[in-house]
């Protein structure tokens, strides 16, 4: 059944968004990230206008951020103040992203960038992640588990502007989550992500937060930058396709609600060697389309 | 219904052609005059027939130009290793659909010398760099034109594609792309005798979007950051909504 898309102007097949979007959800709900760094890319595949691509998969990421969110919250697992914290930083990161990506749009770069910053982007986080799953099961193959520390203090630590984070037993400088979210508001405008992948790590490792509050922390934070980014593209460029937005968000909310109640039967460590593999794969794909001589090297823009 | 469409069509041309052979002239209708790309368009195809006043070896030539304006030629290098978009040129009034066709080779009908003057023919349109500028090797930015636009199939040449009837009626399809511009398409049926010009017709065909798909097209246009304020409510409501449901499963 083929839907016509009126942002993107072409037609496409809604089964197979919405199934994408559905399995995409359940990589979300399994491994608490992956929705957009995988999407935007699989959208560019199927033809849809990188802007737009990038547009409305913000869009889309909002509805299962709130319900991964509300379920967190219900657990007590989200640090508000903290989360409040790196969304300013966020808001004021994605905007600048916007800026950016109106910039890249006039001087005809924005595939190039898009396009680039997703094959260094999905292959260092293809490649961490292969290698920690790796490393994981060999450990637990030889039957040995042992932890990291939790906390490190390094200079960043030693920032001026403390303040108490209670929920996260943290006292750090206000600076750090601020600079850390207007980082992954940029990326997040441009690449069209919620930046999980980006801010999780970043939390973990910079700011020494407690595992369990991470997740839904980060997307509570991501709600905000989404939408933030929607209502810039939207006014900014138009290039927000809520057809296509929305086709993705129903599959997705269904996808991440089955797939976190299966979180429990699937081995972690298992199910990120599969996701770092399918991320390795498409990281590949866009590589060789950037580095392949183009079967025309003359490209045409109908301007409309 | 097909069937029967075409049956009426061809009553009707039979009718006409009477008229049209008292008066020495053209007349020609399609089947669509109004495109409409609502949520399910993939697409047109329309069928263009009509009556003329013929003799044995007249030809006809129809041209199709869409809405017309700027296009971008990009051209890519290789920098570092990848292929970049570094050059690119504008040209303006350039048509951003057509689609030319005939009954037999366009070559056969006109010499160059008339092709070119009455713009029939890929290379014979009146497309001109933006002012200003210049570029080296202009033909092979030119080229690439046509090849893009032939390939993205918003133009077209279809030579031998018009069937003619007993040197009365005739004869053809138009395929409107699923990525076609909106605006007024400008329908042009020419007629020859021996290389001259004996009538023509003219009539136009519009493309417009409608239904939900207009809407939702001219809302993003016209209020963009209220548009999007609802895509994000919209989004929140249905993760919301996601998870009340699913809490009581």
């Amino acid at each position: 059944m083929y839907i016509y898309l009126p942002i993107a102007e072409q037609p496409i097949h809604s089964l197979a968004i919405l199934g994408v979007g559905t399995f995409l959800g359940l990589i979300m709900g399994l491994v608490g990230v992956g929705g957009g760094f995988l999407l935007t890319p699989i959208m560019m595949f199927l033809g849809i206008p990188p802007p737009v691509a990038v547009a409305s998969v913000a869009n889309q990421l909002v509805a299962p951020s709130v319900s991964g969110v509300l379920s967190h919250w219900k657990r007590g697992n989200v640090d508000f103040k903290m989360g409040t914290v790196l969304l300013l930083g966020g808001v004021v990161g994605s905007s600048i992203g916007v800026v950016i990506f109106n910039f890249l749009g006039k001087i005809g770069q924005l595939d190039l960038v898009i396009k680039s910053s997703y094959v260094i982007f999905l292959t260092l986080i293809g490649s961490l992640m292969l290698s920690e799953s790796l490393n994981l099961i060999l450990r637990k193959r030889k039957g040995k588990v042992s932890r990291g520390k939790l906390h490190q203090h390094n200079w960043l630590h030693g920032l001026p502007f403390k303040t108490r984070f209670r929920k996260s037993k943290l006292y750090i400088s206000i600076l750090l989550p601020i600079f850390i979210g207007i980082i992954v508001g940029i990326l997040a405008a441009l690449m069209g992500i919620g930046g999980g992948f980006i801010i999780v790590p970043a939390m973990i490792y910079l700011l020494g937060m407690p595992t369990s509050l991470v997740v839904g922390t980060s997307l509570f934070q991501i709600i905000f930058v989404a939408a933030n980014t929607t209502i810039l593209q939207a006014s900014q460029n138009q290039t927000v396709d809520i057809v296509l937005a929305s086709i993705l968000l129903l599959g997705s909310v269904v996808g991440v609600q089955v797939g976190s109640r299966f979180t429990n039967i699937l081995k972690g460590e298992y199910l990120r060697l599969i996701l770092s593999t399918l991320i390795i794969l498409v990281s590949l794909k866009l590589l060789t389309d950037l580095i392949t001589i183009p079967s025309d090297i003359f490209s045409v823009i109908i301007n409309r | 219904m097909k069937f029967f469409t075409f049956l009426h069509i061809l009553v009707l041309a039979f009718l006409i052609s009477y008229e049209v052979k008292a008066k020495n002239q053209i007349v020609a209708d399609l089947s669509q005059e109004n495109v409409k790309i609502t949520t399910d368009f993939l697409g047109a195809k329309i069928l263009l027939f009509g009556a003329y006043d013929g003799k044995k070896g007249d030809d006809i030539i129809v041209v199709v130009t869409g809405p017309k304006g700027l296009v971008t030629v990009q051209k890519k290098e290789k920098v570092f290793g990848i292929w970049v978009n570094t050059k690119s040129v504008n040209y303006i009034n350039t048509p951003k659909y057509l689609n030319i066709s005939s009954n037999r080779d366009i070559n056969k009908i006109l010499n160059q010398k008339t092709q070119k003057i009455s713009e029939i023919g890929l290379n014979n349109l009146k497309i001109r760099l933006q002012p200003g500028k210049k570029v080296q090797k202009e033909n092979e930015w030119r080229e690439a034109l046509t090849r893009n636009m032939l390939k993205s199939k918003l133009w077209s040449l279809n030579e031998n594609s018009i069937s003619l009837n007993k040197n009365a009626l005739f004869r053809s399809y138009l395929n409107l792309p699923s990525n076609v511009i909106t605006g007024q398409f400008e329908v042009k049926i020419l007629h020859y005798r021996n290389s001259k010009l004996i009538s023509k017709e003219l009539s136009t065909i519009n493309v417009s979007k409608s239904g939900v798909s207009a809407e939702i097209y001219n809302i993003a246009q016209n209020y963009s950051t209220l548009y999007g304020i609802f895509a994000v409510i919209l989004a929140v409501l249905v993760g919301w909504g996601t998870n009340l449901i699913f809490r009581k499963v």
